[in-house]
């Protein structure tokens, strides 16, 4: 089979547009590691779930515009994120790496149990952007609906960071990230700003899971493990704690995974993300953005 | 009765899963490559005797040492990393795995029908108990004969220095690397050491159920394989035990029914457990009154 090149940049194009939610799943991942030092696997469980969710907004209001049912989704998501702090960290000794890893690993297969339990295991259909016009540029075209996407996932990113770096709560959440001891010290509740996190990256969480439903305009109980999976590669890839890095990562990874699919199919697209990954674990484990403070 | 026999089976090779983590727990890395593992010994050892006419224990050991060899391939570039983006390599590494037997066809004739793995179908037919009249009790003990082997193996391992060399690396690397231990070949051996027991509980899993496909080794199985030794507790490898007895068993069979409803169960248990016994059904507490319960008669005898 032969590909011209433009067909391969095309691909290349439309990925990065979607790679825009693998982006929000890593800066999830990575903001959690960042304040707390810990994985929750959960996360990108958590998008899914309040993507699902949101569903009952469009099954109470079946004429509802879909940018409410995506809002829903935030909130549900938000919600859900604090569900599992307190689950898996609010009682768990923090000093003990293994148990709540393990909690979180738990509630990945809770809230999809739960979730297969609620739609009997059934694709749900679920509502695509409202913008279906097709940009041409020469050989090149470019989907209205993935624009959207990605705009709002960009929107979002820039919340997210002039909320960390320009309010007294992301001041707080940067400070026990940095030094949690000094932060303490400083009067800044370690506890109430995990949790803040964990609300944070949920809302974060909930986008990504809507904008995942909505590009292909179906909500399936198979997206939970391949975007769990995805989000941490995404999140090693750019570079464990670094915010620029899992928006770089999570941007190359949806490109690429875009060509290996024009080239190689969908079944063999995956094992060339984790070829991606296992080139950067040997060539520079610290990610595209090594973080200075390398802790586990 | 053919019931209990299949559960023991069953016991066995989750058992066998299981100790496999429980070396990897040890040096104080969580691993969630053991399912691709398994499946590395299950297919190796599997077209060995479906394929090639092998008899079952040289085939088992192939698999284990199949397993062994792709565990320190991928040890030492994953071995570079360590804590959670260890977990993450590991996980994008037995993915990997399943995703290549995904796509993974390669058949042979014999006897007249085409026999082999078939990418998604998987591989059937793995007929080798049955065409060679083992009845069910006999595989049981089997089976078993390999986990008590290696439940020894392992167990004699802890009690030796190599255990506690593993054990002074989970508890402190860098205090471990003081006294002069090399880490790299410490994790190493760990990571060969469990891929050999994953690959041989993979081998005896392919046989007893005579039907693999990639769908058999998911990240659920991996997370089994961590969840038994973390429920169980790391102090000795009895926790292991009593925890696959306890989720195969009592969550698994006893629970039946209750349905679909019991698959909630595992993920809630997971967490209730970490929640309420963080460092497993059997930790350094129970241990310790256990010993003073039958301590005294033991340091009579010392005496």
């Amino acid at each position: 089979m032969d590909f011209e090149l433009y067909e391969i940049i095309q691909a290349f194009g439309d990925g990065v547009m979607k790679g825009s939610t693998y982006a929000l799943l890593g800066i999830g991942f990575t903001l959690i590691f960042g304040v707390m030092q810990k994985i929750n696997m959960s996360f990108g469980a958590v998008s899914i779930s309040g993507a699902y969710a949101s569903l009952t907004a469009s099954i109470l209001f079946p004429e509802v515009n879909a940018f409410v049912v995506f809002g829903a989704s935030i909130i549900f998501a938000g919600i859900i994120g604090y569900v599992v702090y307190l689950c898996c960290f609010k009682w768990i000794p923090l000093a003990n790496p293994l148990a709540t890893l393990m909690a979180t690993i738990g509630m990945l297969f809770f809230l999809e149990e739960v979730t297969v339990h609620a739609t009997a295991g059934m694709p749900q259909p679920y509502p695509a952007m409202p913008y279906d016009e097709y940009f041409e540029f020469g050989q090149y075209s470019i989907r209205g609906d993935l624009v959207a996407i990605f705009l709002l996932c960009l929107i979002a990113t820039a919340i997210l960071l002039f909320m960390l770096y320009r309010t007294r709560l992301g001041i707080a959440t940067r400070a026990v990230a940095q030094q949690p001891i000094a932060a303490r010290l400083a009067g800044i509740s370690i506890e109430k700003t995990n949790a803040t996190t964990f609300i944070i990256t949920g809302l974060i969480g909930g986008l990504a899971g809507a904008m995942i439903a909505s590009t292909v305009s179906i909500l399936s109980v198979l997206f939970f493990l391949p975007y769990t999976v995805k989000g941490l590669i995404v999140t090693v890839i750019g570079g464990l704690g670094s915010i620029p890095g899992a928006i770089v990562a999570g941007l190359l990874v949806g490109g690429l995974e875009e060509v290996a699919l024009l080239l190689r199919g969908i079944l063999e697209r995956d094992i060339y993300i984790m070829l991606l990954l296992f080139l950067f674990l040997t060539f520079r484990p610290g990610g595209i953005f090594s973080n200075s403070f390398q802790r586990d | 009765m053919e019931f209990y026999l299949g559960l023991i089976q069953i016991f066995g090779v989750h058992t066998i899963i299981g100790l496999s983590a429980y070396v990897i727990l040890l040096t104080g890395q969580v691993t969630m490559a053991q399912a691709g593992l398994v499946s590395v010994g299950a297919y190796a050892s599997a077209m060995l005797t479906a394929m090639y006419g092998w008899h079952i224990v040289p085939s088992l050991l192939i698999g284990g040492v199949a397993a062994m060899v792709m565990a320190i391939v991928v040890g030492f570039p994953a071995l570079r990393v360590k804590g959670l983006i260890f977990v993450i390599a590991t996980l994008a590494f037995g993915e990997f795995i399943r995703l290549f037997w995904f796509n993974f066809t390669f058949q042979i004739e014999k006897g007249g029908e085409l026999i082999g793995p078939i990418g998604a179908e998987g591989f059937r037919m793995i007929r080798y108990f049955p065409e060679n009249g083992w009845s069910t009790g006999g595989l049981a003990a089997f089976i078993w004969f390999w986990a008590i082997i290696i439940m020894a193996a392992v167990w004699w391992m802890d009690r030796s220095r190599a255990g506690s060399v593993l054990r002074a690396v989970g508890e402190d690397e860098v205090a471990a690397q003081s006294v002069g231990v090399n880490l790299t070949v410490v994790k190493v051996s760990a990571f060969a050491a469990s891929g050999l027991i994953a690959g041989i509980a993979g081998a005896l899993y392919a046989h007893y159920t005579t039907h693999i496909e990639q769908e058999n080794f998911t990240v659920l199985l991996a997370t089994f394989a961590i969840a038994y030794p973390l429920l169980g507790g790391l102090r000795n490898i009895w926790g292991t035990l009593i925890a696959v007895i306890f989720i195969q068993g009592v969550l698994t069979e006893v629970l039946r029914f209750m349905g679909d409803w019991r698959n909630l169960l595992y993920g809630l248990l997971i967490v209730l457990a970490m929640n309420f016994r963080p460092h497993g059904l059997i930790d350094a507490n129970v241990t310790a009154r256990l010993k003073r319960l039958f301590g005294a008669q033991r340091s009579a005898n010392d005496a």
